[in-house]
């Protein structure tokens, strides 16, 4: 296997405490990496660790460059990231929030040409926001503001894209949705995509390979298409309690993994 | 929905070009308001007297009260995109309170006008400088930091005018030093404009041009920096570069409330928008609300009184207007 | 009683009367004025009476009940030996009245009054009790006056003082009037009236005598530029307009009416376009510099050269200080130097600090 982006030993957290500790995983071209875990485990810090926002020791290397000494420029042209909600606050239209992803490639004083607005106005037909290009982006849904970010991000032409929890707002269909797009941009070229998810069955059915963290630590690295249910349900434990998994067919044919959950035995701290 | 395209960018150019021919009308009416008896054919005849109190005088006034409100309008719109806070004025990071302490300093050790003037423009700087400089502290270069190291540094620069007032004598200094901080244009001549507002032109002009970055810099951090910015450098710069703005027309006025907080704000409400066209109406309004402001306050009595009376005055109720109008239409 | 004080008055307006107009023999009277003058040797004559303290007028009989200039009854028991006086007016009121010696404790910032140290430097020495803004009550309570004299803006404080077992007299001497009753209040508390009312009596003559010697003579416009700023100026209402008026010029802002000093632009001085220019005592600016200012060029003043500063050699005389009629002696030579001799003036104002403050104007005023 390629290492297309890896990351190694890497540590990171607020202040003196650590959030996440010694993490390395490695991520193939054309891969979608998920990370799972329960809330505060430290998905978030991993993310903007991986991108520079916080400090953080250990490497990444996204096809053999390190992005620790790069400008945020550089890293802006080959790294993308969605944070899990975008704290634009002003009103701007839709349409101006995708061309900002156009930054990295513009001079300090210049401005998008018009080929960069076609190509952000077929970015929001891709991700379903045809049409609502000059509307408020204060006055879209939350789960249409994820998908104006997954169109600028789409846009940006970046070769590793960071997702953080980008379903959570998005309604059943938006959510298959956005995942399909992600594994057909990935899909392409030399790409990766690494994206936390809270929705475990998104994750298993469409990520290649599936991180566990636990406790700010790598648990596990799964590869759902491959390894067995057993082994699995065991890795998932860690973060959803007692489960089981199994393998459906859908009336299409297609395989798919469904995770159920199992009775937890009774814990002490039930009063 | 081509329509609501159409109808957002048109609005915006309908409302700059209505601001235009508005901003254009009072400053006409600014040049026909006035204690001197100015006659136009005594202006045409080329009377010595005429020209000069004209274009020394008259004509100055009117030109600082444009640019002065355009200038602390588009910087308004410049302070609440960057810390993202609709509050924002330029005394967040201790401009105004750092100019009024530099004024007071600078009428109790220092004699002239223009002394005044560069006490004030140094003393906007220096606050600003220093609440930039604590804000470095912070490695994280978050915004509240800013913010938090403005409150700091702001705080500190009342406590200083708090003291130069004290010291100063009743009569005359702290008589002075009070009417600076109501503001006004009186007292202001071509001798004394002319390198505040190349300076304050200069400045603005980089404004515009910088706009999109402007935007930019309204995302939350991490999100600007993942766009390609160097938001801590950026923000310094666009900061340093409004502030300068400021320092410009402030120290030439003494502080004028309202005009940067309501300005952008109108700007806003009429257009929806962030445009470029929405800072430049909001500069727009700026003038509009000074020079409107600066003809009440030298014609309505006897004697000049402050302009921030009237621009707060005429402010207010057009503010409430757009709001109540805003809500009607949601 | 109250015919003995009517009589007293009578005495200063006859003395007034019998004044010859002119500079020299004005100076002359002084002298005459400042000695006591006993009521049985005044005339018969009525005339209009102004001040009305409720006791003799020569000599105050303790226990006295006055009422201040804040409305406040104030009985004083006997004669007081020890004074704090809280503000530089009242302070300055004292020396005239020979009281130096009684003042225990004054106003902040004394050193920025050359008046003191000209008259009496040992009240340099003296404890501060603070200004009217922050004033000291326990340092004043300390120091056990008999009688604290504050200004009107420390009624607050004369209040607590009167808590305190400390008597307290309230002043208000904003302009010539309420200087005039606040001289007599003080002079009757402080058993001084006979010196109170040979004050009052200098200004009493100066006034007619300026007038008759001006009655004719065409008024110049005086813009009087103010303390903080050339563009301040003071109305018709204020003190200092008075003052132009009394030394026969007109105040060319005369038609503002506020009470303080009003702002207003260079174009309005252009178009009032003065005669003269007077500036304010303690002007932050100097003569120089409005001769210097390039917006005023064209305005007849500066062309003209005609921009003076009122001396602030011993006090500022455009306010309602006890030697406050001098600044319009001082103008009257300023405006009409033919008819008003310098010479003349300053040998009034020679003979006001002489008589008043004990020292010589003309050695300090070169």
């Amino acid at each position: 296997m390629n290492e297309f982006f890896s990351v190694s030993h890497l540590q990171a957290g607020y202040g003196s405490r650590p959030v996440v500790q010694d993490v390395s995983f490695s991520v193939g071209a054309g891969e979608l990496l998920g990370v799972l875990g329960a809330n505060g485990c430290g998905k978030t810090t991993l993310l903007k660790a991986v991108c520079g926002i916080l400090p953080h020791q250990g490497s990444c290397q996204l096809d053999g460059r390190p992005l620790e000494p790069m400008t945020p420029r550089q890293l802006a042209r080959c790294c993308s990231y969605i944070p899990q909600r975008s704290g634009i606050s002003i009103d701007i239209s839709v349409l101006d929030v995708v061309l900002m992803g156009f930054n990295p490639w513009l001079g300090l004083l210049e401005r998008p040409t018009a080929e960069m607005r076609d190509k952000a106005c077929s970015a929001l037909a891709r991700v379903g926001l045809a049409g609502r290009e000059q509307d408020n982006y204060l006055h879209l849904s939350e789960g249409q503001k994820q998908l104006c970010m997954l169109a600028r991000t789409l846009t940006a032409g970046g070769s590793l894209l960071l997702l953080d929890e980008p379903e959570s707002a998005l309604d059943f269909r938006y959510r298959y949705r956005m995942l399909e797009l992600l594994r057909r941009w990935t899909g392409q070229k030399q790409r990766a995509a690494v994206v936390t998810l809270h929705d475990a069955s998104l994750a298993l059915n469409y990520c290649d390979r599936l991180l566990i963290l636990s406790q700010g630590r790598a648990s596990a690295l799964l590869t759902p298409a491959a390894d067995s249910p057993e082994q699995m349900e065991k890795a998932l434990s860690s973060v959803y309690g007692s489960i089981s998994l199994a393998r459906c067919k859908t009336r299409s044919g297609r395989t798919q993994l469904v995770m159920l959950k199992e009775e937890d035995p009774q814990e002490d701290c039930m009063p | 929905m081509d329509s609501i395209t159409v109808k957002s960018a048109n609005k915006t150019k309908l409302f700059c070009a209505a601001g235009v021919a508005l901003l254009a009308a009072l400053a006409a009416a600014s040049l026909f308001t006035g204690k001197y008896p100015l006659t136009l054919s005594g202006i045409l005849a080329g009377e010595e007297m005429q020209l000069r109190v004209f274009w020394t005088l008259r004509f100055s006034r009117m030109v600082v009260g444009v640019v002065g409100g355009f200038a602390l309008g588009t910087a308004g719109f410049v302070y609440q995109t960057v810390f993202r806070n609709p509050l924002a004025s330029p005394d967040v990071i201790g401009v105004s309170s750092g100019a009024s302490a530099g004024a007071a300093a600078g009428i109790l050790f220092l004699s002239g006008a223009a002394a005044v003037t560069a006490a004030s423009f140094a003393g906007a700087l220096a606050a600003v400088c220093l609440a930039l400089a604590l804000s470095a502290l912070d490695r994280a270069g978050r915004n509240s930091t800013i913010v938090l190291a403005g409150i700091v540094v702001h705080s500190l620069a009342q406590t200083a005018l708090m003291c130069l007032k004290l010291t100063a004598d009743p009569e005359r200094e702290l008589a002075s030093i009070e009417y600076w901080i109501m503001g006004s244009l009186n007292g202001i001549s071509g001798y004394s404009i002319g390198d505040n507002l190349a300076l304050c032109g200069v400045c603005l002009a980089v404004l515009f041009l910088l706009h999109r970055q402007i935007l930019l810099l309204s995302a939350e951090e991490g999100e600007a920096r993942m766009l390609g910015v160097s938001v801590e450098k950026l923000r310094l710069a666009v900061l340093l570069v409004a502030t300068l703005v400021v320092s410009c027309i402030v120290s030439l006025s003494g502080l004028i409330s309202f005009v940067g907080l309501l300005a952008p704000h109108g700007a806003r409400l009429l257009t929806g928008r962030n445009h470029t066209g929405t800072m430049f109406l909001g500069g727009l309004l700026g003038g509009i609300l000074l020079t409107g402001a600066d003809i009440l306050a030298r014609s309505v009595a006897a004697t000049e009184l402050p302009v921030s009376i009237f621009t707060s005055l005429l402010g207010a109720p057009f503010l409430i207007f757009l709001i109540v109008r805003g809500r009607q239409k949601t | 009683m109250k015919m003995k004080q009517i009589l007293s008055l009578l005495t200063a307006a006859a003395m007034t009367l019998s004044l010859a107009a002119c500079g020299t023999d004005a100076s002359d009277a002084v002298t005459a004025t400042a000695q006591p003058t006993p009521a049985a040797e005044t005339g018969e004559q009525a005339s209009e009476a102004t001040a009305s303290p409720e006791t003799a007028a020569e000599q105050t009989v303790y226990p006295v009940t006055l009422t201040d200039q804040a409305g406040r009854e104030v009985t004083i028991e006997s004669q007081p030996e020890t004074l704090v006086s809280g503000y530089y007016i009242s302070t300055s009121l004292l020396i005239a009245l020979g009281l130096e010696d009684n003042l225990v404790g004054i106003e902040a910032k004394a050193d920025t009054r050359p008046i003191y140290q000209l008259s009496a430097p040992e009240l340099l020495e003296l404890p501060s009790v603070g200004t009217a803004k922050e004033f000291d009550l326990e340092g004043c309570t300390a120091l056990e006056p008999d009688l604290v004299i504050l200004p009107l803006k420390l009624k607050d404080a004369a209040a607590s003082l009167e808590e305190l077992g400390i008597t307290a007299l309230v002043v208000n001497p904003e302009n010539q009037e309420l200087l005039n009753e606040a001289t007599t209040l003080i002079g009757t508390a402080t058993n001084t009236m006979d010196r109170a009312q040979a004050l009052l009596d200098f200004a009493d003559e100066q006034e007619p005598r300026l007038s008759d010697t001006l009655s004719g003579t065409e008024a110049p416009s005086v813009y009087l530029a103010g303390n903080s700023d050339f563009l301040s100026t003071a109305g018709s209402e204020m003190y200092q307009s008075d003052m132009i008026t009394m030394a026969g010029g007109t105040n060319v802002a005369a038609d503002i009416t506020d009470t303080y000093w009003a702002e207003n632009s260079y174009e309005q001085v252009l178009a009032w376009n003065p005669d003269y220019i007077i500036l304010a005592s303690d002007a932050s600016y100097t003569v120089d510099d409005v001769l210097n200012d390039a917006n005023l060029a064209g305005c007849a003043a500066v062309e003209n050269g005609n921009v003076y500063q009122i001396p602030g050699n011993a006090e500022a005389w455009d306010s309602p200080v006890p030697s406050g009629i001098l600044g319009a002696i001082w103008l009257s030579s300023v405006l009409h130097p033919d008819i008003c001799p310098e010479a003349d003036s300053l040998a009034v104002i020679d003979e006001f600090y002489q008589t008043f403050y004990g020292f010589n104007y003309s050695e300090i005023s070169e």
